[in-house]
């Protein structure tokens, strides 16, 4: 029995230190490389030539760059919103997950980290943002939901960063002890910081982690609050609702939720890890992700109703978002990220590799939508109709997006390559206790 | 006295093992001892005498600090040192002051508990005598060890090897002190 | 300046004066390098002085600006010296300090009648123009095309050397050339020559024409304009037996009905009608008066009507004559207009103090009509009266379409075009760039190598009106001297010059004027000639009313059957480019028209009716064809249009207008027929193409919304309710600037856009980026319709920042980039933004504009030398908006200081105020109860746009008055 102990993680440790990995994945790297390529040439050309050349305009001063900054960051939090959850609760699916959801969320930080930098009309001087005694004697302006941002971005990035390492260390000390070239074990043995499993360690570490991890919880419901108050506390009418936090917290977390289902699924198949994210594992993330779609659908429903309730101004925006040029953006968003996840009610849908992609990826998109029709769509009704215009993305801004998404799948891809994407130690104390108890 | 070796180091199968070792070693008189596993074995670190309630008190005050920190800066800059009209609000706009506070109170709170981690296990320490024991690289995969430190005020090695080996472990293995 | 300064500008004038054209640069350099002159400028400018050793460029310019040797160019020495704007301040005006800009008074043209400006002069480069307040046909006022005629002098496609057949010559070569051709003509008595010209109002040009006459006796003349007044003057014979121009005075009038036209932008005294009118308006005791615009194509005065008529051009004939009946027998026809009666009784209500002007493009029956009317009401010598035509034309002028003949029966030898750009303007049926190649010499005179310039064998530089002396009269005859207000940028002739030489006059602009006037005045020249240049207008020389009797012979032609079938087509000026003259000015080009908002073009105005019938909307192109002239046309639904109508605007799709104005917009003067050069009639047919049309404004209706508000006279709007804030009041000691905008004034005319453009150094972005919504207007005018497309209500709003005092702009800025000011203002820190616009997302007015690109390196950049000094040239990626003319009152404040007083209520005037002919927009301290501008905010017109968002805007507006229609 205890034998059996041998085995288990060593397949999850393989992984990382196998020499080669395969023509998939060298291929599925080339492509996001070429991506992240074009994400560095937009990115130099907006800063040379300044964001006139994205379709932004007065009153549209935010395209595609706050769009997918809100979708990123939507991505981000959910899957961290997640991730903390489990731990919270101690739940079984941790071991499975928490490894990638939380890499999936510090990708996706990074990804979204970009925009606010970029969308700038002087991205060099982004650093005014944070309080330093400048030339200028002037102060960051604390009232603003975008120094607000900027604390909680740097937040993010840095808490999610650390308890994701963290989390990493005795892993590492296991990929150095199993490593097999002096070179891979060395690289391991630095990160791992001479982990050595001593029981104290693990009494310190563990409590630290969980601690943290129940922090995360707090920080992502403020930060996803706040991308919604940068929208929220402006007079436009569409956006100008306290609803709106709950509106980007709850479609944030089916996201992040929709991402991780995709990831599990795709490792899954992928990395042939069936023993470690199992049949219940996929079952219980589906029914999740279906939960978070018909809580998102709640929340559309939830719009119109406050905005039947809200003045005229409101209404005529809402209408706007519904039947006016961007109405398209709505009801895309309604189906893709509320109605296709239905597919999850079946049990065969959620146990297919093909439907778990199909909904993540859907439910994806549809966030997407939905964060492209408030902020443009949203944007379209404003006090005085004389300046009501449209908005038209770019093809820098798209080049934009997909090099993002690209980096992302860089990342991913890297991750998978180098690290445990299952939390092994997590795994091993499972099995423990299960043959304890 | 310069002990020659760090310790003496017992290796087991099973979890089970390590534990029982670990109590009849503390019932012989044994204080200075050390359980390495592949994974948390909370209650038998109690039973070492691990006591981690030092964590959350870091967090606690580290969140202070953060808030106390982020919202002095904000009351001074704006009030103090540099008052401005800012669409005709407070200078000190303390709701709008909040949500920064919150979140600077979260990232001291984290960051300080895991640096703070890293300081109380003295990590990084990339070289340690027990990485010299013959098979311990297994106490990251599936083997346990226990350890008995030189330091111990009762230490004799010969008794010490003779006490392991009752406990019917895979093996009994000095572990020599790097100097 | 200081007596010492003074000896060494004497000094240098004596040495200047006897220098000889060419040279003059040179001996200026020469100059430069005297101790004495050093001496000189260093005390004139010290401050410049000392901020660093100047170089010879800058020594040299401050020269210019201080010796002012206005007038000086390559080819015109006798000026040299003795030409100086220094000497011609304005009473108002504060003696010329060193770095304070100098102001000098003088006229601008516009289609041969003058506007008395004041140009801001900053260390010799002109930066500004405002409205000479002593000018009748100002007031203080400008209109669009004054304010932009700043940029068109420097403009850079601006002509700058001879042309023989396209090849660059030098002005000793041109002379080589002329003078023996000029002995031959004097020998020749002129035999052969003809000399074309637009109409003016210069008494010196025309003294100078009757002595180019007596030289060449033989020489035939000839008078062109695209905007001629032919029919009114045709009008005029006929009816008097007497050739007269119309002076109206709207502050005398009732009743007015206008029959077509634009008194508010197409009138040569458009901006004293529009003040006298909003005078009128204001007369408190006085009832308003009631004004009725029937009119084929919406006007200006037509939005401010009390009452709009929609009628097509063919039917006007009928009208007014049933008009005319109405007034004579006092009973209508059941078959008349229905609104007739209506009018017929305002008319007669008012009597003497009723007036009916009909626009330049109805037939001269209507205008002899509309004379009788007058005439029947006692109208004139109240509301109305006649002088002598401004623009005269001495002896027999020819007109175009003579000269046409005469080349077409080879008469013609030599051709001299001086000024305009005929062959661009000339109607279709004259083929005037051929012609002209048919004569073997011809020679033309003008700012730009345009069309014209290209047709003819010589291309001689003008000089720009800001750069040469001359004279112009204003709309009631008043003299106003033009004098040059900057040393010429480009070298080159005026049209006074090029007749002087030609009538064999020294080349001496100055002289030639003084000339004309010495004649005139006889005893007491010096000082009036000074006095008159101060003011910029010479004291009442406004020209006498003549006391008119209509010839008893005279009846009103029996009504022409009216045409039936066909679509009638209206030719107008542009509002923005007038004939084309300003087409290359990318100021004008880039501003929205006052009624369709559309920008960087033109389009073919038709009626919602007529586009239902054609099928088309907006930028739909059609076939228009007029007497067998087709031209490919976008249409633009334009409501209040009249049915079976199209509206052309001239001036577009110019090709050789320079770098901004070519290709842009369609020509209209190629379909316009000499005979019928204001009302064709001709057929529409849909082309099936879409144009993408430039507009600022997609959404034309308020939605129900209380934007703009309207009052009935007497009555006041429920007062605004205080809106409870939990913020604390920010207490705002000494001053508090606040602006109040009178919806009731403002016409739309947008010269407040232009005067904020010039102001505040805006850039001019291009159509793509217009199309894009990226313009940068500080200040829009926003144009809203109500009721019936078919005839809606018009109302305007300019929209400038409302410096809200609770600015929601300011708290979602993240660097503190906007902030309050110690007195209200809503501050733009342009070194500070980073460029979130965060701050435009907020704004619910929507008034901040955004650099999105570098717009100062663009092909559209005007000349950094008319930037304003006191304003920043704002970066790419920084947010900018109105600033309240900050830099206006730091300069009032400084002034304040220096004098040791308080600053008083009316010393600080914004741009746009300054420029508002109605004086629609009032800008001062509102914590002062007594200043104007609190007054007006006291008024119970008085209320915030979107007050109820509680921003607390600084900028409030005072409710539009519309009085119910009198239905008798």
């Amino acid at each position: 029995m205890s034998s059996e102990a041998i085995a288990i993680t060593t397949p999850v440790a393989e992984v990382p230190l196998s020499r080669r990995f395969g023509r998939v994945w060298w291929f599925a790297l080339v492509v996001s490389g070429a991506l992240v390529l074009l994400l560095g040439y937009t990115l130099v050309s907006v800063t040379i030539l300044g964001v006139g050349i994205w379709g932004v305009n007065i009153p549209f001063v935010w395209g595609f760059d706050l769009i997918n900054y809100a979708w990123w960051i939507g991505i981000a939090n959910g899957a961290s919103l997640f991730a903390a959850i489990l731990v919270l609760r101690r739940h079984d699916l941790r071991t499975a997950v928490n490894r990638f959801a939380e890499g999936v969320a510090f990708f996706a930080v990074i990804c979204a980290g970009i925009f606010p930098i970029f969308h700038l009309g002087r991205p060099w001087l982004f650093y005014w943002t944070f309080p330093y005694p400048a030339t200028y004697e002037v102060w960051p302006q604390f009232r603003s939901t975008l120094t607000w941002d900027f604390w909680a971005i740097s937040t993010h990035a840095i808490v999610t960063s650390l308890l994701w390492y963290v989390g990493l260390i005795p892993d590492l000390a296991t990929l150095r002890d199993r490593a097999r070239r002096k070179s891979v074990q060395r690289i391991y043995g630095v990160f791992a910081l001479g982990w050595r499993g001593s029981v104290r360690h693990w009494a310190y570490h563990q409590r630290a982690y969980r601690l943290v991890a129940i922090l995360v919880l707090p920080l992502i419901l403020i930060m996803q609050s706040t991308v919604a108050f940068e929208f929220a506390v402006t007079l436009v009418p569409d956006w100008h609702e306290t609803r709106q936090p709950l509106h980007f917290v709850a479609t944030g977390l089916a996201q992040g939720l929709s991402i991780v289902l995709l990831v599990a699924v795709l490792l899954r198949s992928g990395l042939r890890l069936g023993r470690y994210i199992d049949e219940e594992d996929i079952d219980l993330l589906g029914k999740l992700v279906l939960t978070s779609a018909i809580v998102s659908g709640y929340l559309f429903l939830d719009e119109v109703i406050a905005a039947l309730l809200a003045e005229r101004m409101a209404q005529e925006a809402m209408l706007n978002r519904m039947t006016g040029d961007y109405a398209g953006l709505y009801w895309t968003a309604i189906v893709y990220s509320v109605l296709i996840p239905q597919l999850l009610w079946f049990k065969a849908a959620r146990n297919s590799t093909i439907a778990g992609v199909f909904v993540g990826l859907s439910i994806g998109v549809g966030i997407w939508f939905d964060r492209f029709s408030i902020i443009v769509g949203g944007l379209q009704t404003d006090h005085l109709p004389s300046i009501s215009r449209t908005y038209q993305p770019t093809l820098a801004e798209t080049g934009l997006f997909l090099g993002t998404i690209g980096l992302f799948a860089a990342l991913l891809l890297l991750f998978v390559r180098f690290l445990p994407v299952v939390s092994m130690f997590e795994t091993r104390h499972d099995e423990h206790l299960e043959k304890s108890s | 006295m310069t002990p020659l070796s760090y310790g003496i180091m017992a290796e087991f199968r099973r979890a089970e093992d390590l534990v029982e070792a670990v109590r009849t070693a503390r019932r012989a008189g044994y204080t200075k001892l050390d359980a390495f596993s592949p994974f948390p074995l909370t209650d038998l670190a109690h039973e070492l005498g691990v006591r981690t309630t030092i964590i959350p008190w870091i967090a606690f005050l580290a969140a202070l600090v953060g808030a106390g920190l982020q919202y002095g800066s904000q009351y001074w800059m704006n009030v103090v040192d540099y008052p401005l009209n800012v669409g005709g609000r407070p200078l000190n706009s303390w709701p709008a002051f909040i949500p920064s506070t919150l979140i600077v109170a979260i990232l001291w709170a984290g960051a300080a508990t895991l640096i703070g981690l890293l300081v109380i296990l003295r990590l990084p320490r990339l070289h340690h005598p027990v990485f010299a024991v013959h098979d311990f690289r297994r106490a990251s995969e599936d083997r346990f060890f226990l350890c008995i430190l030189a330091e111990d005020p009762i230490f004799m090695m010969q008794e010490a090897r003779a006490f392991l080996e009752t406990l019917s472990p895979l093996a009994v293995r000095e572990v020599p002190a790097c100097d | 300046m200081r007596k010492g300064a003074h000896f060494d500008l004497e000094a240098m004038k004596a040495r200047l004066a006897n220098e000889d054209g060419p040279r003059l640069w040179r001996s200026l350099e020469e100059l430069a390098d005297l101790p004495e002159v050093r001496r000189y400028v260093e005390a004139e400018f010290p401050d410049i002085v000392q901020a660093a050793t100047i170089d010879r460029r800058t020594l040299l310019r401050l020269m210019s600006a201080s010796l002012a040797l206005g007038g000086l160019a390559a080819c015109d020495g006798g000026s040299a010296g003795k030409n100086a704007p220094l000497l011609s301040q304005s009473h108002t005006m504060p003696g010329h300090v060193p770095g304070v800009p100098l102001t000098v008074a003088t006229s601008l043209p516009l289609n041969g009648f003058g506007r008395g400006v004041l140009v801001k002069v900053q260390e010799g480069r002109p930066i500004k123009i405002e409205g000479n307040p002593l000018h009748p046909a100002s007031l203080g006022a400008t209109d669009v095309f004054a304010q932009a005629e700043i940029l068109s002098l420097y403009d850079p496609d601006r002509s700058d050397a001879p042309l023989q057949n396209g090849v660059e010559r030098t002005w000793q070569e041109l002379t080589g050339f002329i003078r023996p051709v000029r002995n031959e003509l004097v020998v020749a008595e002129g035999k052969g020559l003809h000399i074309l010209m637009p109409p003016t109002s210069s008494p010196t040009l025309l003294r100078l024409v009757a002595q180019a006459r007596q030289l060449f006796p033989l020489a035939r003349w000839h008078s062109f304009s695209p905007i001629d007044d032919d029919n009114r003057r045709a009008a005029g014979m006929t009816v008097f037996g007497h050739d007269v121009d119309l002076v109206y005075d709207l502050a005398q009038a009732d009743t007015i009905v206008t029959l077509g036209g634009d008194l508010f932008a197409e009138e040569p005294g458009h901006l004293r009608y529009a003040a006298d009118y909003q005078a009128r308006r204001r007369m408190q005791d006085l009832a308003l008066p009631r004004a009725f615009a029937v009119e084929s194509r919406p006007s200006l005065f037509g939005a401010r009507a009390d009452d709009r008529i929609p009628l097509r051009p063919r039917d006007f004939a009928a009208f007014a004559q049933a008009l005319a009946g109405a007034l004579e027998t006092g009973s209508v026809a059941p078959s008349d207009h229905p609104s007739l009666s209506r009018i017929a009784d305002a008319l007669r209500k008012a009597g003497p103090r009723a007036l009916v002007v009909a626009g330049r493009e109805q037939s001269a029956a209507v205008h002899a009509l509309a004379y009788a009317i007058n005439m029947r009401l006692g109208a004139f010598g109240s509301t109305i009266r006649a002088i002598e035509p401004v623009r005269p034309s001495e002896g027999d002028v020819g007109t175009l379409a003579d000269l046409a003949d005469a080349i077409a029966a080879g008469q013609v030898s030599h051709l001299v075009v001086l000024g305009g750009n005929p062959v661009y303007t000339a109607p279709a049926d004259i083929d005037l760039a051929a012609l002209i190649h048919r004569v073997p010499l011809s020679l033309h005179l003008g700012q730009h190598r345009d069309e014209t310039a290209s047709a003819c064998h010589w291309h001689i530089p003008e000089s720009h009106p800001l750069e040469s002396w001359g004279d112009l009269r204003a709309f009631d005859g008043a003299v106003g001297l033009r004098q040059p207000v900057t040393l010429p940028l480009k070298p080159g002739l005026s049209a006074e010059e090029f007749l002087g030489l030609l009538a064999g006059q020294a080349l001496d602009g100055r002289g030639l004027v003084q000339a004309t006037w010495r004649e005139a005045w006889g005893e007491g020249f010096e000082a009036r000639w000074a006095r008159s240049l101060e003011d910029g207008v010479m004291e009442n020389s406004a020209a006498l009313s003549l006391d008119v009797a209509m010839r008893d012979d005279w009846r009103p032609e029996p009504a022409a059957p009216v045409a039936s079938g066909g679509i009638d087509v209206i030719f107008a000026p542009d509002p923005s480019v007038w004939d084309g003259t300003f087409a290359n000015n990318g100021w004008l080009q880039e501003l929205p028209k006052p009624l369709t908002k559309q920008a960087w073009g033109n389009a073919a105005l038709i009626a919602p009716e007529t586009a239902a019938i054609f099928g088309l909307s907006t930028g739909d192109t059609v076939d228009l064809s007029v007497e067998g002239r087709v031209l490919r046309v976008p249409v633009w639904i334009m409501p209040g249009h009249a049915p079976g109508t199209v509206t052309l605007t001239l001036g577009y799709g110019r090709q050789r207008a320079g770098r901004i104005g070519n290709d842009i917009g369609f020509d209209a003067y190629a379909i316009r027929p000499s005979q019928h050069s204001w009302i064709a009639v001709g057929k529409i047919r849909a082309a099936g193409e879409r144009v993408a049309l430039v507009s600022t404004q997609q959404h034309h209706s308020m939605q129900g919304r209380d934007i703009v508000r309207v009052v009935a006279p007497g009555q006041s709007p429920p007062p605004e309710k205080e809106h409870p804030s939990l913020y604390p009041d920010w207490p705002y000691e000494g001053h508090a600037w606040g602006m109040a905008i009178d919806l009731d004034a403002c016409i739309g005319c947008n010269a407040c856009v232009i005067a904020c453009q010039a102001e505040n150094n805006i850039a001019i972005v291009g159509p793509e980026e217009v199309a894009k919504g990226r313009e940068m207007h500080w200040l829009r005018v926003d144009r809203y319709y109500g009721g019936d497309p078919a005839s809606p209500d018009t109302y305007f709003q300019p929209v400038p920042c409302m410096h809200c005092e609770k600015a929601p702009c300011e708290v979602v800025c993240p660097v503190n980039a906007t902030v309050h000011s110690s007195e209200g203002i809503n501050d733009m820190v342009y070194n500070r933004c980073v460029g979130t616009r965060t701050c435009s997302n907020n704004c619910p007015y929507k008034v901040r504009r955004f650099n999105f690109l570098d717009y100062q390196g663009t092909d559209f950049t005007a000349s950094s030398d008319l930037m304003n000094p006191q304003v920043t040239v704002r970066d790419r990626g920084v947010m900018e908006k109105c600033t309240y003319c900050i830099q206006r009152i730091g300069t009032a404040r400084a002034d304040a200081r220096i004098e040791d007083r308080p600053l008083r209520d009316g010393e600080v005037v914004t741009a746009c105020q300054q420029a508002c002919p109605t004086k629609a927009i009032a800008f001062g301290d509102v914590n002062d109860r007594d200043s104007a501008v609190s007054r007006l905010k006291q008024d119970p017109r008085n209320y915030a746009l979107l007050g109820a968002l509680n921003t607390r805007p600084r900028t409030t507006y005072l409710a539009r008055i519309e009085q119910p229609r009198e239905d008798g």
